[in-house]
């Protein structure tokens, strides 16, 4: 997405993203967490782009954070930040690609994968993900990706190429709706196909059955 | 390829670079060193726009193209080597079709690991230096430690290429390999290495689980594996004394400030490269890559006959 882009969303009211906002100010934007909201004289000032990728690292413990979309960000801090390029990156860096795939998904150029084709790809160590059945997927994707605590991205794909991905809440398929539950008007974080903690997973879901289909108890 | 999109493709200013690392769902150090030099690129101005992309981390490989404004790209695989994830895992997850591929609209040129680089042979050298600087190189065993794997019998050749131009220079008393998961293991080094002192360098992009737990436990200098993956304790301790003899375990060499440089020379042997298939070259730089080309080949025979013949 370009500077330009970004600022016409700007301009037509939209100020969030995940856990995040972002507001003008007369020296540029300021980019902070949700919880700060009101509080936002008592957090730490940031001023580079690149700070942002050191606190979307951790979590709220400390504990690496590898899925970006983790409703875990910590707060207390804010970016002051320059101009629309350095709000850009630090967004890249916090969410990345969000930006990119919505706007591909506004002109119709986002390319959903289903879960089954995503696993049907996999080699190596990850070939194994692909025996999942689409009811182990299904109840797999409910607790994997959940909002609630585990990843705020809008998923658009199914499990199977040919079937509607009707085992999700509406909502959690719908990126008009803000999934931190708060209503706000947002960017939404987009999911155009299961991420590589999904096929993990998946392989693990696989590994569990085949150990207690031997298992003589 | 039409001339004009050659030329366009070619001004690096108007195309975007990704830097392909593997990145880790585990260890919060693995994508650091690709970070580190997207940072160094982003400060040089080299490129439009510059982003890391990863197997194990996000952005990932399907998503990092939605990123890209510019109509031009290269992708530089930040591996030690070509292999499993540069010919099959990277290919097919940006879908590219070759050398030069199009997609989304966009003209993408897919270059060299950065492992490729005759460079990293001095990395290996430096690293050995600094972890043991008083070490008398020609009473010492180096050992180039590469993963290795099934996958893809490229990935221990990188490591071999390092080991026999070492041998060449002739300043270490033994130089020798070993790997993670295929012969000659590491965890054999005691029966490998003859000399008093061994000094052990990963022959890898970044530290992580492998530097920081699986090598230490194979070589015998950590018990198993139960700090957490981001301590980099051991490289601490040298020299560890087992068996009466002293080891220097170093660090991965992919976090050295040149690596930003050689990035960049890879992008431009690729655009000499593939510029020669579309347009005549003249003179001195076509002359360098014919040459370059032809000794990667060489290397490349000579170090498969070598591996076959081991086996």
């Amino acid at each position: 997405m370009s500077n330009d882009e970004l600022r016409e969303l700007i301009q037509a009211g939209y100020h969030a993203i995940g856990e995040l906002e972002f507001a003008e100010t007369p020296d540029g934007y300021r980019l902070y967490h949700r919880r700060d909201r009101h509080s936002l004289s008592e957090t730490t000032v940031l001023r580079s782009p690149e700070d942002a990728r050191q606190v979307a690292k951790y979590d709220r413990s400390g504990a690496y954070r590898p899925l970006k979309g983790a409703p875990n960000l910590p707060s207390g801090w804010r970016l002051e930040l320059p101009d629309l390029n350095a709000l850009r990156r630090a967004l890249d860096y916090f969410y990345p690609a969000a930006l990119g795939t919505w706007r591909a998904f506004r002109e119709k150029n986002a390319r959903v994968v289903s879960l089954r084709r995503t696993l049907d790809r996999q080699t190596g160590m990850y070939r194994i993900a692909q025996k999942i059945t689409t009811e182990q997927a299904e109840n797999l994707v409910q607790k994997f990706c959940s909002s609630d605590g585990c990843c705020l991205r809008t998923i658009l794909w199914g499990i199977e190429p040919d079937r509607p991905s009707v085992f999700l809440s509406r909502s959690k398929s719908d990126p008009s709706v803000d999934q931190t539950g708060e209503g706000r008007r947002i960017i939404p974080y987009l999911c155009l196909e299961g991420c590589n903690l999904l096929v993990g997973a998946a392989r693990k879901v696989v590994l569990a059955q085949r150990k207690t289909e031997a298992s003589p108890f | 390829m039409r001339s004009i999109e050659v030329e366009e493709m070619f001004d690096k200013r108007r195309s975007a670079l990704i830097l392909v690392g593997h990145g880790s769902t585990l260890n919060p150090d693995s994508s650091a060193p690709t970070f580190q030099h997207v940072d160094e690129i982003i400060r040089r101005d080299a490129f439009a726009e510059v982003h890391g992309a990863f197997w194990k981390e996000e952005p990932s490989l399907r998503e990092v193209l939605y990123m890209v404004e510019s109509d031009h790209v290269y992708v530089v695989p930040n591996f030690i080597s070509e292999g499993y994830f540069t010919e099959t895992v990277i290919p097919r997850e940006l879908e590219l079709s070759g050398p030069i591929s199009h997609r989304m609209g966009k003209t993408i040129g897919y270059c060299d690991p950065v492992g490729n680089d005759p460079r990293m042979v001095d990395l290996v050298l430096q690293s050995a230096r600094r972890v043991a600087p008083h070490v008398p190189a020609d009473q010492a065993s180096l050992l180039v430690v590469g993963h290795g794997t099934s996958l893809n019998e490229k990935s221990a050749e990188a490591t071999l290429r390092q080991v026999r131009e070492i041998r060449r220079k002739g300043w270490y008393a033994e130089v020798e390999e070993a790997y993670m998961e295929e012969a000659p293991f590491i965890a054999d080094w005691r029966k490998n290495t003859s000399h008093h002192y061994v000094i052990v360098v990963p022959f890898f992009i970044a530290d992580g689980l492998h530097s920081y737990q699986d090598i230490p436990v194979l070589l015998g200098i950590e018990p198993e594996p139960t700090v957490a993956a981001s301590h980099q304790e051991v490289f601490r301790r040298n020299p560890h004394r087992l068996d009466g003899r002293e080891l220097y375990y170093a660090m991965a060499i992919g976090s050295e400030p040149s690596m930003a440089d050689i990035i960049l020379d890879t992008v431009d042997r690729f655009q000499q490269k593939h510029s020669s298939e579309t347009a005549p070259q003249t003179g001195e730089s076509r002359d360098i890559m014919v040459a370059w080309e032809e000794c990667q080949r060489g290397e490349a025979a000579s170090l498969l006959r070598d591996r076959k013949l081991q086996a």
